[in-house]
C-alpha cells in the first residue's frame, strides 16, 4: 500500500524527470514559454484596448474585468498544467498505452497524471498571475480577512472545477475516442467566456455556466463577493460563497465517472 | 497551369477526409465568435461608435475575422517545417516543378476548402445569432474575393518564411508560435487596429499583417470604397509580391544548404 507521503515523493520524482527532459532544449523551451505567454495575453490586451475607448463593460471597470480574467486564467492554467496527459488521453486509449498503466502496481489515475507534464504551460499561468496581480493592485478592494480567504479558496476551487471537467472529458474517451474535442469548449472556451461579466451573454448561456457546467463559480460569483456586488440575476448573497461546495461535488462526480470508465475499459487490443 | 490546378484540387480533397475534425473546429470557432461578438456588442451598445465601427459593424468584424482563422491559418501552419525536420523535403525539392509555386497552389486548395466548409458556416452562425452586415453591391463582393485571394497569398508567403527558417534552426516552430501570436494582434484579429492608440495603429498599418485580417474584414464591411478601396487592395497586392519575393530569396539561400544524404 502506498502512503500519501510515498505517493507525494514519487509524484515529484516522476514530474522532475519530465521537467529535466524538457529543459534539455533550453531555447525551444524558452521560446515555447514566451509563445504561450504572448498567445494568451493577447485576449487581455484586446480588452484593455477596448477599455481605452469606453470606460465600462456592462457596468464593470477594466480592473474588475481583469479580476475575472485573472482568476479564471490562474485556475485554468493550474489545471491545464497538472493534467496535460488528460489532453491526449484519446491517444492512450487508441494506442493501447492505457493497458500498460493498468498492469502497474499503482493507481491508474495517479499514473496518468504523472505521464505528461508541460512546463511551457507556465506561460499561461504567468500571464494569468500577472493580470490578477494587476487587478488586485489597481482595484480598491477594501481588504478584510474573509475576502483574502474567499480569493484563495476560489482559486483552489477553480482549479478543482477545471480539473474535474478535464477528467470527465478524458473519461469520454473510454466510450468514444472522438469525445475529446467536446471538452475544449468548456475548458478553453469556458475560460474565455467567463473572463467577461456574465451579464453580456444570453440567459440560456448564463444558466448553462451557472447550473450545468458551473464555471460561474470559478470566478464570477467569488468576484461578486470580493467587489461587494450583489448578483444582478437575483440569486441570494450566499451563492457567491458556494465555490468550494460546487468544486467538491464536481470532483466527486468526476471521480465516479473515472472509476466507472476504468471498470468499463476494454483494450483496443492493438 | 493545369498542374497547379491539380495540386490545389488534391489539397482541397485531402481536407475533405477530416469531416469530424472540421465539425469540431467549427463548433469551437463559432463559440469563440459568439463570445467575441457579445463582448463588442456589450461595449458599444447605445454608445455610438469607436473609430467608425458601430455595434453592428464591430460585431460583424469579429465574426468575419473568426471565419478567416483557418482560411489564412492564423493558429499556425507547419506542413513545410515538418517535411524539413523529417527530411521529406528532399523528395518535394526533386520534383520537376517550382517548389514555391507548388506549395502556393496547395495552400490555395487548402484555403478554398476552409472558405467553403469553415468560413461560410461560421458567418451563417453569426447571421443567425446576431445578424451580420453583409456587402451590399456586386462590386463589393468582387473586391472581397480579390482581397481574400491576396490575404491568403500574404499569409502563405509569411508562413513560408517561418517554415523555411527550419533549414537553419531547430527552433523554427517556437519562433513561429511567437510570431503568430504577435501578428494576431498587429493584424487586427483581436480588435480592429483602428481601435489602437495612434502610435500602435500607425505601426500596425505599416506592417504587412493587416493585409491578412484587417483589410479583408474592412472590405467586407465596405469601410473602404472607391479610391480608398483600390488603394487598400493595392497595398495588399504589394505586400503579397514583396513577401513572395522574400520567400523566394530565402528559399534560394536555403537551397545552398541542403545536402541530401544518400540513403
Amino acid at each position: 500500500m502506498h502512503t500519501p507521503r510515498t505517493l507525494f515523493v514519487l509524484y515529484w520524482r516522476l514530474i522532475g524527470a519530465q521537467v529535466r527532459s524538457q529543459m534539455q532544449y533550453k531555447v525551444s523551451f524558452l521560446l515555447n514559454l514566451i509563445g504561450a505567454f504572448m498567445a494568451t495575453i493577447i485576449d487581455f490586451l484586446a480588452v484593455a484596448v477596448l477599455f481605452t475607448r469606453i470606460p465600462h463593460l456592462a457596468g464593470w471597470s477594466l480592473g474588475e474585468v481583469a479580476l475575472l480574467y485573472g482568476m479564471s486564467s490562474v485556475s485554468f492554467a493550474l489545471a491545464e498544467m497538472l493534467s496535460a496527459a488528460l489532453d491526449t488521453f484519446d491517444t492512450y486509449i487508441a494506442h493501447g498505452t492505457f493497458d500498460r498503466v493498468l498492469s502497474r502496481p499503482l493507481g491508474a489515475f495517479f499514473q496518468v497524471l504523472t505521464e505528461d507534464f508541460r512546463l511551457r504551460r507556465l506561460g499561461r499561468l504567468t500571464q494569468g498571475t500577472l493580470v490578477l496581480w494587476l487587478a488586485l493592485t489597481y482595484l480598491d478592494l477594501r481588504w478584510s480577512p474573509d475576502k483574502a480567504v474567499v480569493l484563495v479558496v476560489a482559486l483552489a476551487s477553480g482549479f478543482v472545477i477545471y480539473s474535474s471537467i478535464l477528467v470527465m472529458g478524458a473519461v469520454l474517451c473510454f466510450w468514444t475516442v472522438q469525445g475529446k474535442e467536446a471538452t475544449n469548449i468548456f475548458t478553453y472556451g469556458g475560460d474565455f467566456m467567463t473572463s467577461y461579466p456574465l451579464e453580456i451573454y444570453s440567459d440560456w448561456l448564463r444558466h448553462f455556466v451557472t447550473f450545468i457546467v458551473p464555471l460561474a463559480f470559478v470566478n464570477y460569483y467569488p468576484a461578486l463577493y470580493l467587489l461587494d456586488r450583489t448578483d444582478p440575476f437575483g440569486l441570494p448573497a450566499w451563492v457567491r460563497l458556494l465555490s468550494p461546495l460546487v468544486a467538491i461535488l464536481l470532483a466527486l462526480l468526476a471521480w465516479a465517472a473515472w472509476t466507472l470508465g476504468v471498470r468499463r475499459y476494454q483494450s483496443t487490443g492493438s | 497551369m493545369k498542374l497547379y490546378w491539380e495540386v490545389a484540387k488534391r489539397a482541397f480533397q485531402r481536407q475533405l477526409a477530416y469531416r469530424t475534425a472540421n465539425l469540431a473546429g467549427l463548433v469551437t470557432n463559432a463559440f469563440f465568435g459568439y463570445v467575441r461578438a457579445a463582448v463588442l456588442v456589450a461595449f458599444l451598445q447605445g454608445r455610438g461608435e469607436i473609430a467608425g465601427y458601430d455595434a453592428q459593424a464591430a460585431m460583424t468584424y469579429s465574426w468575419v475575422t473568426q471565419a478567416l482563422i483557418m482560411v489564412v491559418a492564423l493558429w499556425g501552419w507547419w506542413e513545410i517545417e515538418t517535411t524539413i525536420r523529417t527530411g521529406d523535403v528532399v523528395s518535394d525539392l526533386s520534383k520537376p516543378f517550382p517548389y514555391l509555386a507548388f506549395w502556393l497552389a496547395r495552400d490555395y486548395g487548402r484555403a478554398a476548402y476552409f472558405l467553403m466548409f469553415r468560413a461560410l458556416p461560421i458567418l451563417l452562425v453569426g447571421q443567425l445569432t446576431f445578424g451580420l452586415r453583409w456587402p451590399t453591391s456586386p462590386l463589393s463582393w468582387a473586391a472581397l474575393a480579390l482581397s481574400l485571394v491576396l490575404a491568403i497569398t500574404v499569409s502563405f508567403a509569411w508562413r513560408f518564411l517561418l517554415n523555411v527558417s527550419a533549414f537553419w534552426t531547430a527552433d523554427a516552430r517556437g519562433i513561429g508560435y511567437l510570431a503568430m501570436a504577435v501578428i494576431l494582434f498587429l493584424g487586427g484579429f483581436a480588435v480592429p487596429v483602428h481601435f489602437f492608440p495612434p502610435w500602435l495603429r500607425d505601426l500596425a498599418l505599416a506592417l504587412p499583417f493587416v493585409a491578412i485580417t484587417q483589410t479583408p474584414a474592412d472590405v467586407f464591411l465596405e469601410r473602404v470604397t472607391g479610391l480608398a478601396l483600390a488603394s487598400a487592395l493595392l497595398r495588399q497586392a504589394l505586400w503579397a509580391v514583396a513577401l513572395l519575393a522574400a520567400a523566394r530569396g530565402l528559399l534560394a539561400l536555403a537551397m545552398r544548404r541542403v545536402v541530401t544524404q544518400g540513403g
